[in-house]
This record gives structure tokens, C-alpha cells and sequence, in this order.
């Protein structure tokens, strides 16, 4: 009985947000010339890096193609569910309705992290997707079931591992009510993972490793995708995003427990 | 819960909020960085009461008296630093699934109807949230429409309605899934007079038709005459009267105000054997009349003066408060 | 005469005292701002591409080049950031604007003055975050001459009035749409893009670099970067460059507040 009120939850929750979202038809046109002129820019960028170069970092073009249409993909992702429903959650504390939220029958973190799906972040999801496709099928490499399952699920994982640490943040509002844009760091952060992670100086890569963990979101995904993928590095994704999301649910319960001891 | 049990209780029910201290302008800030200082301040201490299964009661207290406080720690949104708390059998801390399905908590400053979308889109969304299926949803919907004289609006875009509709929504929507514990902060806030009274008489019949424990707070004396027959009266954080409203109300208030627009001017003289003259301006006298003597009083200020307009109103509770709690602070000094 | 120096002296406390104001907010906003100087880091990420690709050392930019260039135009965006358009919104929206018109002080001022005050508040951040950047890389940093520091923050400043100047003509749209804070994200990309914040102009290939130069956006980090970064700049054309834009926008976003305005009033708001 309860998946299934968290199904119906969930299907409530998508249906009312696209039915509020359908009043702004505009947004449809504005944000697929925003992908568009986004990724033109990033392509032509990347272009001018690669001008007389074969490789960047040890990726060809193509390859790197593939990388930035990850990136793309990701930040779909970002502009449908992180952005619309985790930078609500400063609001929630500021104007106090999160009491209504912890009043509910139903888990909190669900509630605050599923609760809008923004259509809009679509034209930037299919967009990575044909750059993904586009690269892959240039790059030559060999495409094969057990890479590209191995590459989703590694995607899927850098997904967990930006929603856990964007909530994290977000949970923070909580103590800190003004530092609400540390998320808005965190967005502008990203923007490292258009390139493979290799091209950057080692300093910078160990930084996009262990402290912004960027790598996992773009560079390793793409690498399995492309059939080179090691297992030591998918291990380790796979370790990390399930790390990061307990350690996501671990931080929102202790945040909790000071809010509902304090807040006033 | 085993019956005959009371449906609230609270025995020493204390809260107390660690505050950081911190002066005001730049240097302020980098002293507190460098060492903090903090402060304990009671908000609730040492309060307790038993509320029966089916009983409206209200809750009264100036600003910062921890009302809202204990609101909070009775729904379960804090929790108390002492004391016991029971509620419908349950401790409201622990936020069971079950507990959460019994109660709801209805605030007037805020709102959870998403301010885009008609307000059934936002009742639909505590329907799945409840595990309530379509049918029922449908049903309740209607039944308790009805009740608030609800009809087309609830297809109308949250923004559009008046603040009366929106708080009529939004207790539509708060009592959805039929909750036997109703606490309600402040629900007629910025509302208008008839409004005001429509929210009322719904309350009312609510509690009746289910039979559910009412606990509400309010600024407006009307909303506590209206509805409750109990108040229970905190003060700094102590409990300073429970029981009957009319003990109450005699005891703060014998008086009550009579405002006369006059058509021209007497001099203050010619009012005081009325009662006590609180303001005079040319045309235009307040007057503070004793309860007991007031339809007497008016039907001799209608005589006697040529009255433009006459009203007749119970003076702000909290101008009542006011004066009881400095009296209490007299004797206590005393 | 003392017509004018009056008014002049009263425009000075007005300013005076508007600054001090806003500038004792921002301090209270001190933990936001430097979160936001810190999410201005994408220049030193670009420059942490653009070291390992080779395809500046081809056009003859050396390593040091290269690092100067990114460093300065990381200084130059801190001190460019503009969001007018952000509070702008809301303000009409919700109405707070009416207050504002009532008083005899053109409102846009008063948003002005609040930037300057942001900028104000940033600069220990942004001090501190070149420090850093000298303790990883003392190479990093370099001391330009005076010539190079006064023009440059001229250019600076010219940059930073461009930019404001824009997106308040933008956000002017918030009296006819909902939607004005959506087109100046559209207005971000060619910004991000053709100014300089990523790629250094000289990258381009000569046709874009032509069209490139043809739109506001290299006034805006590429001109005042490279004269902090002390390189070969056509100092009059770009001042040009800034003083047409400037004089272009100005006057449009007088002409459409007007208008804005008498909408915002019929509207009752």
C-alpha cells in the first residue's frame, strides 16, 4: 500500500506542477533557444580548444563531444528537478511552510525533492542526448550493450551524486537561512564538467575528484560509455553516489532534528 | 486509544530556545564570530491541561506569550525541552504516519495552496498525500464545500481569490482527510467581518458534524465568544486562567466601548454621568459603558443626543490583556 | 549661480547617504555575497582548460599571457556582476516599487547605488581569493603599472555602466511581462560566450572576432582585462566602443522607464 501512495503522490505532485507551468507556453520557446544558444557556445569553445589540437587531455573531439553532451544531459536534469524543487527549500524555511510539509504523511525529503517537475528542462535533455549519440557514433568506437548499460548506469549515479550534494546544501538553509546560494555555487561549479577532467591541470583534477566530485558526473560515464570505462572507476562511482544519498537522507534527518528542536 | 482517555494532554509542558546574542553593526558581528554568546529564554514553562475529545477550546495571550509555541509542540513541529505531551494517544514529536493522519495544523499568515493553480489542484495533491481515493476525495470534497459555501472558486487560480475564499480553500484542504484534532493559529487573520463569521459558524459545525477537538488561537475576541466555551489564558509562558470564557470576559472586560457620532458638539461633562469618556472630539465621543448597564446607557444617549451613528464593541482583547497583565505584574511586585 | 552648486551639493549628500545605507545592507548580506564572489570562478576554471590545450600557445600566447588574461578577467567579471533585474522583478511584482516612486529620486538610483555598495562589500573576498590564488601559483599574479590600473578600472567601471545599463533596459520589461527575468537569461549566453569570460577573443576565428567586436559584449571583459593584463589593446577604440553603447542604451532605457511607468500605473499597482 505505501509504494503505492508514493506513486500516486508522485503522479499528483508532476501533474499539478505541468499544469502550473503550462500557463507560461513562452517558457517552451525561450528555453529551447536557451539550450540552443547554450550549446552552440559550448561547441564553439570547444572548437577553439581543439583549433590545430587533435586532442584535449587525451580525448579526441569526438569523444569530448560526448563528454559535453553529458554535460548537457546532466544540466537538463539540474533545470527539471533540482533547480524547481531544491531551491524551494530556503523558501520553505524562510516563510515557515515547511511545517505544513513535516505535517504530512509522507516522507519529507520525497515530498521537498520530487515535489515539481519542470517541463522545461527538456529541450536540454534531449539535446545531450543526440550530442551523446552524435559523439559516440563519430568517435568510432565500438558500441556495445554491456558499455552502454554500464555508462547509464554510471550516469545515473553522477545524477545521485549532484542531487545529494545540491540537497545537502540545500539543507543547510535550515541553519543558515542566507547562505541559500551556495547552491548557486555549486550550479556555477559545474560548469568544469564540459570538459574531460584530464584537461585540466592535476591540481584541479584532484580538486574535481574528491571535493566537487564533477569527474563522476561527466568524465567517467563518458569513458564507459565509449567502451574504455575501468572498473575501479565505476566501483568507486557506484560507491559514492550510494555514499553521498545516505549521507544525504543521514544530514536531512539530523537537520530536522535542530529545526524541530528550535524553530520557533 | 482506550475510550474515556482525554484526547490532549499536557502535564509541565516547558520549551526553551537557545538565542545567540548579538549586537547590532559590523563590530557586533565579528565579536560574535570570535565568541558567542548565547541565552536561554523560556518560551513555555511548566504548562499544563487536559482537553476532552469534541471540545473547543480557545487560546489566548498577547504577542510572544508562546501560543504559537505551544501549537507547534501539540502538532508535533517541536519538540517540548520538558514535560509530558499526549495527543490522541500518541507523542506528537515522534510524527508518526498515524499521528499525522489525525491532526492538522491550520496557520492564517501562512499558506500551502500553491498560489498559480486552483485551489482543488493543491486538494488533489493531499488527497494522494493521504492515501484518500477518488471517490471519497471526491465526496469529501463536495460535503465539506458545501459546508464553507465553496463553489467555483476552487477552479479559480489561487491568486485570484479574496483572502476570505483563500483561507476557506485552504481549510478545505487542511481538513481534507478528516482530522479528529483541529489546531488552528490566528485562521481569521486580515479577514473581513463577514468572513470572519462564515469561518466561524464552518468551525462550528465542523465540530459538531465529527466531533472533532478544536484548539484554536485568535486575536479576534469575536472568533474565542463565537466558538469556545473554555479559554485557556498563557502569559509569559505560564498558564494563567483555564476554564470557562464568561469568568474570563467579566473579569477582563465590564466594560464595554460606545462610540457616538453626534450630529454637534456637547462638551465632555455632559457624557461623564454615562460612564467613563475615554476620548471627546468635537463631534465624535468614546465611551466606556459597564456591561450590566449598557441597553439602559443607549437608549438614554438616544434619547438625550442627536446621534449620527452609534456602535457598540467590545474593547481590542488585547488592550484587555494589556490592562490584566499589568495589573498582574502590579501585584506581583507587590 | 549658486543654483546649480546647490543642487549639486544636494545631489552629493543624496548619493552620499544612499551609498552608506546600502552599503551597511550589504554588510549584513556578507555571507551571500561571498558565496557569489566565490560562484564567480569560471574564468579560472576556463584558464585551467586553456593551460592544457595548446591551442593558445599556436597563437602566441604564452602560459603567462594566458594566466594573466583569465586572472584579470576573473577581477573584472567580480566587479561587473550585475542583478538589477532580479530584485527589479520582484519590486514590481509585488509593488514595492510604489514607495520608491513618490520620492523625488529617479528609483533606478537607488538600485544603483545598492550595486556599488555589492561591489564595495566584495572586495576583501575577492582579495582574499587572489590571495589564494598567489599561494598557489605565485605566477598567478603580477603587478601592472599605474597607467594599466587607473585605465583599466576605468574600463572597469565603463563596463560594469554597460552592463547595468542593458539589463535595466531588460528588466524594464517586467512592467509589460512576467517573463523579463527568462529573456535576460537569453541575454547571458552571448554575454558568456563573446565577451571574453571563456575564451579569449584573439581564439576566434577572424569572422567571429569581427562580428564579436560589432556587439557590446568584448567592452564588457575582454577590453578592460586586457588592459589590466597589460596587453596590446586599441585603448580608443574600446572607450569608443563603450561611450556608443553606453550612449545607445541610455536613452532607450530612459525612454521605455516612462513608458514602463505609465503602465505601472494604469495597472494600479
Amino acid at each position: 500500500m505505501m509504494p503505492h501512495r508514493y506513486a500516486a503522490t508522485l503522479r499528483r505532485f508532476w501533474i499539478s506542477s505541468l499544469e502550473s507551468e503550462s500557463e507560461y507556453q513562452l517558457n517552451l520557446v525561450l528555453e529551447c533557444l536557451a539550450v540552443v544558444g547554450n550549446l552552440a557556445g559550448s561547441v564553439f569553445v570547444l572548437s577553439l580548444l581543439f583549433s590545430g589540437q587533435s586532442s584535449l587531455g587525451g580525448w579526441s573531439w569526438d569523444e569530448a563531444l560526448v563528454v559535453l553532451g553529458l554535460y548537457t544531459l546532466l544540466d537538463g536534469f539540474t533545470s527539471c528537478l533540482l533547480q524547481p524543487n531544491l531551491s524551494k527549500i530556503v523558501n520553505h524555511v524562510q516563510q515557515g511552510t515547511l511545517d505544513f510539509v513535516l505535517l504530512k504523511p509522507i516522507d519529507s525529503q520525497f515530498w521537498l525533492s520530487l515535489r515539481c517537475f519542470s517541463p522545461w528542462g527538456c529541450p536540454g535533455l534531449i539535446a545531450g542526448l543526440i550530442l551523446v549519440a552524435t559523439g559516440l557514433r563519430q568517435s568510432g568506437a565500438p558500441i556495445q550493450a554491456h558499455s552502454l548499460l554500464l555508462g547509464g548506469a554510471l550516469v545515473i549515479s553522477g545524477a545521485a551524486i549532484l542531487y545529494s550534494l545540491w540537497f545537502s546544501l540545500a539543507a543547510l538553509s535550515i541553519w543558515f537561512v542566507k547562505v541559500w546560494n551556495a547552491t548557486e555555487v555549486l550550479r556555477y561549479t559545474l560548469v568544469a564538467g564540459r570538459y574531460p577532467v584530464s584537461a585540466y591541470p592535476p591540481a584541479l583534477r584532484l580538486v574535481f575528484v574528491f571535493v566537487l566530485p564533477v569527474a563522476f558526473m561527466t568524465t567517467v560515464p563518458s569513458q564507459a560509455l565509449l567502451g574504455a570505462g575501468s572498473w575501479h572507476w565505476a566501483a568507486g562511482s557506484l560507491l559514492m553516489a550510494s555514499g553521498s544519498l545516505i549521507a544525504s537522507r543521514w544530514f536531512w534527518r539530523f537537520a530536522l532534528r535542530h529545526y524541530t528542536s528550535a524553530s520557533s | 486509544m482506550p475510550p474515556n482517555t482525554p484526547m490532549i494532554t499536557a502535564r509541565g509542558l516547558s520549551k526553551t530556545f537557545r538565542v545567540a546574542e548579538k549586537q547590532p553593526g559590523f563590530q557586533g558581528t565579528l565579536r560574535h564570530l570570535i565568541r558567542r554568546r548565547h541565552r536561554d529564554v523560556a518560551a513555555v514553562s511548566g504548562v499544563s491541561f487536559v482537553i476532552e475529545a469534541g471540545e473547543m477550546v480557545g487560546f489566548l495571550g498577547p504577542n510572544g506569550a508562546g501560543k504559537t509555541t505551544t501549537l507547534k509542540m501539540l502538532s508535533g513541529l517541536i519538540h517540548p525541552t520538558g514535560g509530558e505531551l499526549s495527543v490522541a494517544g500518541f507523542r506528537p514529536e515522534r510524527r508518526q504516519r498515524a499521528f499525522l493522519e489525525q491532526i492538522t495544523l491550520v496557520m492564517g499568515n501562512k499558506q500551502q495552496l500553491i498560489w498559480d493553480l486552483p485551489p482543488l489542484d493543491s486538494i488533489r495533491v493531499n488527497a494522494a498525500v493521504y492515501g484518500i481515493d477518488a471517490m471519497e476525495t471526491k465526496r469529501r470534497i463536495s460535503e465539506l464545500a458545501d459546508m464553507l459555501e465553496l463553489g467555483e472558486e476552487l477552479h479559480r487560480p489561487v491568486r485570484k481569490l479574496s483572502l476570505g475564499q483563500r483561507m476557506k480553500a485552504e481549510l478545505l484542504a487542511s481538513l481534507l482527510h478528516r482530522p479528529r484534532v483541529l489546531f488552528l493559529d490566528e485562521p481569521t487573520l486580515g479577514l473581513d467581518v463577514t468572513a470572519q463569521a462564515r469561518v466561524r459558524d464552518f468551525l462550528a459545525d465542523y465540530n459538531r458534524r465529527f466531533g472533532a477537538t478544536v484548539l484554536l488561537t485568535s486575536h479576534y475576541m469575536g472568533d474565542i465568544t463565537a466558538l469556545c466555551e473554555r479559554v485557556l489564558l498563557i502569559h509569559q509562558g505560564q498558564l494563567f486562567h483555564d476554564g470557562e470564557l464568561e469568568a474570563l470576559t467579566s473579569r477582563l472586560a465590564p466594560f464595554r466601548q460606545v462610540r457616538l457620532e453626534l450630529q454637534k458638539a456637547y462638551p465632555q461633562a455632559a457624557f461623564e454621568c454615562y460612564g467613563t469618556v475615554e476620548s471627546h472630539q468635537e463631534h465624535q465621543v468614546l465611551l466606556l459603558v459597564n456591561r450590566e448597564r449598557l441597553t439602559e446607557t443607549v437608549a438614554a444617549l438616544l434619547t438625550r443626543f442627536p446621534v449620527v451613528d452609534l456602535e457598540v464593541n467590545d474593547p481590542p482583547i488585547e488592550d484587555l490583556m494589556r490592562s490584566l497583565f499589568s495589573a498582574a505584574a502590579v501585584s506581583d511586585q507587590a | 549661480m549658486t543654483r546649480p552648486r546647490s543642487r549639486l551639493l544636494a545631489a552629493s549628500r543624496i548619493a552620499r547617504i544612499l551609498l552608506s545605507t546600502q552599503y551597511a545592507y550589504m554588510l549584513e548580506y556578507r555571507a551571500e555575497i561571498a558565496l557569489w564572489a566565490l560562484s564567480g570562478v569560471l574564468p579560472l576554471i576556463m584558464l585551467g582548460v586553456w593551460q592544457g590545450s595548446g591551442a593558445a600557445r599556436q597563437l602566441g600566447w604564452s602560459a603567462e599571457h594566458l594566466q594573466h588574461y583569465f586572472v584579470a578577467a576573473f577581477v573584472v567579471r567580480q566587479f561587473s556582476v550585475v542583478w538589477l533585474i532580479h530584485v527589479f522583478e520582484e519590486d514590481v511584482l509585488t509593488g514595492k516599487l510604489s514607495p520608491f516612486l513618490l520620492q523625488p529620486l529617479q528609483p533606478l538610483w537607488r538600485y544603483f547605488a545598492a550595486h556599488l555598495a555589492e561591489q564595495a562589500t566584495r572586495v576583501p573576498f575577492v582579495l582574499l581569493m587572489l590571495l589564494g590564488l598567489a599561494w598557489i601559483n605565485p605566477d598567478l599574479l603580477w603587478r601592472p603599472t599605474l597607467a594599466e590600473l587607473g585605465l583599466g578600472i576605468a574600463a572597469l567601471w565603463g563596463a560594469f555602466l554597460l552592463r547595468f545599463l542593458l539589463q535595466a533596459l531588460t528588466s524594464m520589461l517586467c512592467f509589460w511581462s512576467e517573463r523579463a527575468a527568462a529573456l535576460d537569461r537569453l541575454l547571458v549566453i552571448p554575454y558568456l560566450f563573446l565577451s571574453g569570460l571563456v575564451a579569449p577573443l584573439d581564439t576566434f576565428p577572424p569572422a567571429i572576432k569581427a562580428f564579436a567586436l560589432a556587439t557590446p559584449f568584448p567592452a564588457m571583459v575582454d577590453f578592460p582585462a586586457r588592459i589590466l593584463s597589460g596587453q596590446s589593446v586599441n585603448l580608443s577604440g574600446g572607450f569608443f566602443s563603450l561611450l556608443i553603447w553606453c550612449l545607445l542604451l541610455g536613452p532607450l532605457c530612459w525612454w521605455s522607464w516612462v513608458r514602463g511607468i505609465r503602465r505601472y500605473g494604469a495597472m494600479g499597482a
